[in-house]
């Protein structure tokens, strides 16, 4: 811990600081480019210069390329290298335009900063600048390349952090160009983190072109609702329009970036047919009518039937506290039935592993920091794309990467492949801890999670499932390693504690069957595209069925109530993650109509009322608390769940700008349920598995017309040795008979994929999102298109 | 593809590729075969060469754009590069270059009419001791004088 001077003030720093970074601590800020906590110091725009005074160092360095050493004195003042600051920032300021006005970096653009922090304020330069043609990038970022400084951030972010390969740096001395070899879409999934690292207007993010100035965003902390990781995020909204998203920073678990899915996903809000009203079987109504209503029938039902005629479905999306306050009413009615998530089989793995992580649990930053990972049923880019960026990190600094899976998982890194079909999984696991086996493919394995120092063995909830996850656990404790496994949805981990071993939402449907469940009340999800098959024939047989939702819902209808609610932006909250972090996140903006769609892109209307158009929708805390008859703050509801259940300790002091804090204490699997003896597969069949792709498969990112441009093509993946067994070539449309439905898809082959199995992308709006992602079905394969 | 690169060569280094630790670092070799043959580099070969050494079209670019004595764009029948660099200019490189583009009556970066020469600046060509210099495709001129050059010119042309 190297104690230093700068400044006259002295500072003591963790070794291997640099001088930048501890000038930083200080709150001193000179002018840099190059350097990024994330992708290091390079020292290559030459801005960061600092006079070393005494100590080991002596005269003007590039501070971010010294590390801080005892007793170093550093002057940041020196007349010298303030004058070098000034001269350097002239000389990158030498080819840059002066189109601050058009530029939509303006407001917000670390060169407008630098420059003036540097000194730089008189163009003296009268000659020629260099200018360039510039590429179209596909749907997400802008290129204005006459506008580039050379700092090389972009290409160090896209290529060496992300992993990309078709987006680089061309040309040499003041001639160089960062691009694609041709024009077209950037290819990586992480590519939107361009518009964030790039001090400069080069790139931009294409969705919210022209639209708002960086001042006149509302902004604010908040977690990304796309993926089980619950990324950083900072919104940005006007005129109750949710613009952009971009990166916040958690270095526990995103760090500094996202991915495209949580960046462009955010047009879900400002959904043309979001339900903005509340909705008596599908007509209009007011608030306390609706509330009345649905308040009057409950209690009619409970007190007809009894309150086990009552279900409570949550959401994996919905947020901690509107979850507690549905729990909660669960008892509050005598006894009716919660379930935090629609979908049983994801449900089931969430409570798993919310009962086996403890100690255990390991977040995205120690994936990153880890040296060795065993990936079992993941798919980090489609499912965590995040985790998929991590695991390039740790490979970076010498980590082993192997991964066990059915599907042709790709990693922005060298891998091991270990292709295993879906059953097969838990088994694999049991296979790696036994101690009798004999050497076999997997004992190099073994070897290598004994040796390592840091392994941790990363697992994905949906082809796992609980009993996958349970081997998975039982893997760990063997090897003594950590365990990360992602689930469904942004607060899966939440509302599988809540659960327990309360029934799943396969039961719910048998209850409803059997006439015994009533009234159902469904918050933020669509029992009929996530819940169990047999959802549509249950909700039939109801009585009363209530619906809170922001999205728009299939059933948003059909309901006898519909209360709409707000979005994650438009309020506050938290939700727990995959690794059991509470992250909390606070409101953005309020909801309402976005004057771009009211005004239909002319004058905003000129009728005037005192309520905002569209403003109605309301957050699903309050409006459960309004259907109990309370009055409720977010602050009151985490002080009552802390209060009650110490696993939730602390919620009520998170800060939507820190880390987020562990949940203390685990959870219960669910109750076990006699598993219906499965249907023997029909003769000749093969197991179709659903799973989900980064882009199309969440619900709430396939609503966002910004990433239509790359929405998949529906289609099935079979081995080439498979489908020459049957006569199938790539190309061919194939019928798909399963016991839920019969198909037609394109049939793709795929080498890298495990033999003996279809598979296909569980993508919204198709048949395909009728399956339960992960859980195989049987299918018989018919050629041509319809019923063949 | 034989266009750019005849079979044979095309085999080798697909060999030479399959048996390198580090595919990349026959780049260049690459890229200098398919100029041999096909006078410069189009994008086809850019391509073919990512698919050769099994990475992408862009770490290829990023090579070709680096060096400028891959071409990138078509050039006459031989290239003359003018050394531009210090000790050159010390010497008189500037006069080199301005009679070589009245001479020749095309400016840098140009083909003649007739397809003959095409006139490039270059850095250094590491005959300093013979300042100024230029390059007529591997041939050395170096002290070069207005008839040098205008000999010069007079020999090369085909
Ligand atoms: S494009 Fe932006 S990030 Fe890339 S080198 Fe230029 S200024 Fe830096
Ligand atoms: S990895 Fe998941 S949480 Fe993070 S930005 Fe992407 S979708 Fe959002
Ligand atoms: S920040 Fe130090 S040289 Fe760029
Ligand atoms: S400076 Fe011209 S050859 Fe070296």
């Amino acid at each position: 811990m190297p104690t230093l001077t700068i400044d006259n003030q002295t500072v003591t720093v963790p070794d291997g600081t640099n001088v930048l970074e501890a000038a930083q601590q200080l709150g001193i800020v000179i002018p840099h480019f190059c350097y990024h906590e994330a992708l290091g110091a390079v020292g290559s725009c030459r801005l960061c210069a600092m006079k070393f005074e005494q100590g080991p160092v002596k005269g003007i360095e590039m501070a971010c390329m010294v590390q801080a050493q005892d007793g170093m004195v550093v002057s940041t003042v020196d007349a010298e290298a303030q004058e070098l600051r000034a001269a350097v920032i002239e000389w990158l300021m030498l080819n840059h335009p002066h189109d601050c006005p058009v530029c939509d970096e303006g407001g917000e653009c670390q060169l407008q900063d630098m420059t003036i922090a540097g000194g730089h304020g008189i163009r003296r330069y009268r000659g020629k600048k260099r200018t360039w043609i510039n590429q179209d990038l596909g749907p997400f970022i802008e290129q204005e390349m006459n506008r580039c400084i050379q700092c090389y951030r972009c290409v160090r972010t896209y290529r060496d952090y992300c992993g990309g390969d078709d987006f680089g740096v061309m040309g040499s001395r003041n001639r160089v160009f960062f691009g694609r070899f041709k024009e077209g879409k950037l290819e990586s999934p992480f590519s939107g983190n361009l518009a964030d690292v790039c001090p400069t207007g080069v790139f931009t993010d294409k969705t919210c072109r022209f639209r708002s100035r960086s001042w006149d965003l509302q902004e604010a902390a908040s977690i990304c609702p796309h993926c089980s990781l619950g990324c950083s995020v900072i919104p940005g909204a006007r005129y109750r329009e949710l613009q952009r998203v971009r990166s916040g920073i958690n270095r526990q678990t995103n760090g500094f970036f996202i991915c495209d899915r949580g960046r462009f996903g955010y047009g879900h809000v400002n959904h043309p047919e979001r339900p903005r009203t509340p909705k008596l079987q599908g007509a209009d109504a007011a608030w306390p009518e609706a509330l009345q209503l649905a308040r009057r029938r409950l209690t009619d039902i409970a007190a007809k039937v009894g309150p086990e005629a009552i279900a409570l479905l949550g959401s994996p999306r919905a947020s901690l506290e509107s979850l507690a306050l549905l729990h909660d009413w669960a008892k509050q009615l005598g006894g009716a039935r919660f379930c935090g998530d629609p979908q049983p089989g994801r449900d089931r793995a969430a409570r798993q592993l919310t009962a086996l992580l403890g100690s255990r649990a390991r977040s995205l930053e120690d994936v990153r920091r880890s040296d060795c990972l065993l990936l079992v049923g993941s798919d980090p880019l489609n499912e965590a794309p995040l985790l998929g960026l991590a695991v390039r990190q740790a490979a970076r600094r010498g980590a082993r990467v192997i991964v066990i899976d059915p599907r042709p998982v790709e990693l922005p890194c060298n891998f091991q492949r270990l292709s295993t079909g879906p059953e097969e999984l838990p088994q694999r696991l049991e296979h790696l801890v036994s101690t009798t086996e004999p050497t076999d493919d997997l004992s190099t394995l073994r070897t290598l999670l004994h040796q390592a120092e840091r392994p941790i063995l990363c697992g994905g909830g949906d082809l796992l499932g609980e009993v996958g996850i349970r081997q998975l656990a039982a893997a760990a404790d063997h090897f003594g390693t950590g365990l990360f496994v992602t689930l469904g949805g942004p607060n899966s981990y939440g509302a599988a504690l809540l659960s327990g071993d309360g029934p799943d939402a396969d039961q719910l449907c048998e209850e409803m069957l059997a006439g015994k469940i009533r009234a159902l009340v469904c918050l933020e999800n669509d029992p009929l595209a996530d819940g169990p098959q047999r959802m549509a024939r249950a909700l039939g047989k109801l009585e009363f069925l209530l619906i809170l939702d922001h999205a728009p819902n299939r059933l948003s209808r059909q309901a006898d109530v519909f209360l709409p609610t707000t979005t994650v932006a438009e309020g506050s909250g938290t939700l727990v993650n995959n690794e059991g972090r509470m992250l909390s996140f606070s409101t953005v903006f309020n909801p309402g109509i976005p004057l771009g769609i009211s005004s239909e892109g002319g004058h905003p209307p000129r009728s005037f009322s005192p309520t905002t158009a569209g403003g109605e929708p309301r957050p699903a805390w309050a409006v459960l608390a309004q259907l109990r008859g309370e009055n409720q703050s977010p602050e009151m509801i985490r002080r009552k769940l802390e209060g009650r259940d110490s696993r939730f300790a602390g919620l009520s002091l998170l800060d939507p700008d820190g880390e987020g804090q562990r949940v203390r204490g685990g959870g219960h699997p669910a109750g076990s349920h006699d598993q219906s003896f499965p249907h023997p597969a029909p003769e000749g069949s093969l197991p179709l598995l659903v799973v989900e792709q980064l882009f199309g498969s969440e619900q709430l990112a396939s609503l966002s017309p910004a990433l239509d441009a790359v929405q998949p093509d529906p289609q099935v993946l079979l081995h080439p040795e498979t489908a020459a067994a049957r006569g199938l070539k790539e190309g061919d449309t194939i019928a798909l008979h399963t016991e839920l439905e019969t198909f037609s898809l394109q049939l793709k082959l795929n080498a890298a994929m495990t033999p003996g199995l279809l598979l296909a992308t569980r993508l919204r709006d198709t048949p395909l999102e009728l399956f339960a992602p992960g859980s195989p079905t049987p299918c018989l394969v018919g050629k041509g298109g319809g019923d063949a | 593809m034989n266009e750019l690169l005849p079979q044979p060569e095309h085999d080798h280094f697909r060999a030479k590729a399959a048996a390198s630790e580090h595919p990349r670092e026959l780049i260049i070799d690459l890229l200098r075969a398919i100029q041999e043959h096909h006078g410069w580099v189009p994008d086809e070969g850019v391509e073919l060469t990512a698919e050769i050494l099994g990475l992408s079209p862009l770490q290829v670019e990023e090579i070709a754009t680096f060096y400028d004595k891959i071409f990138r764009r078509p050039v006459g029948r031989k290239v003359i590069h003018y050394c531009d660099s210090i000790c050159c200019w010390a010497t008189g490189g500037e006069q080199v270059a301005a009679h070589l583009q009245q001479k020749l009556g095309i400016g840098p970066g140009e083909t003649t009419a007739d397809g003959a020469f095409t006139l490039l600046p270059s850095c250094c060509l590491g005959a300093c001791g013979d300042a100024p210099a230029m390059m007529i495709e591997l041939k050395l001129y170096g002290r070069l004088t207005p008839e040098k050059i205008d000999a010069a010119l007079e020999k090369e042309k085909d």
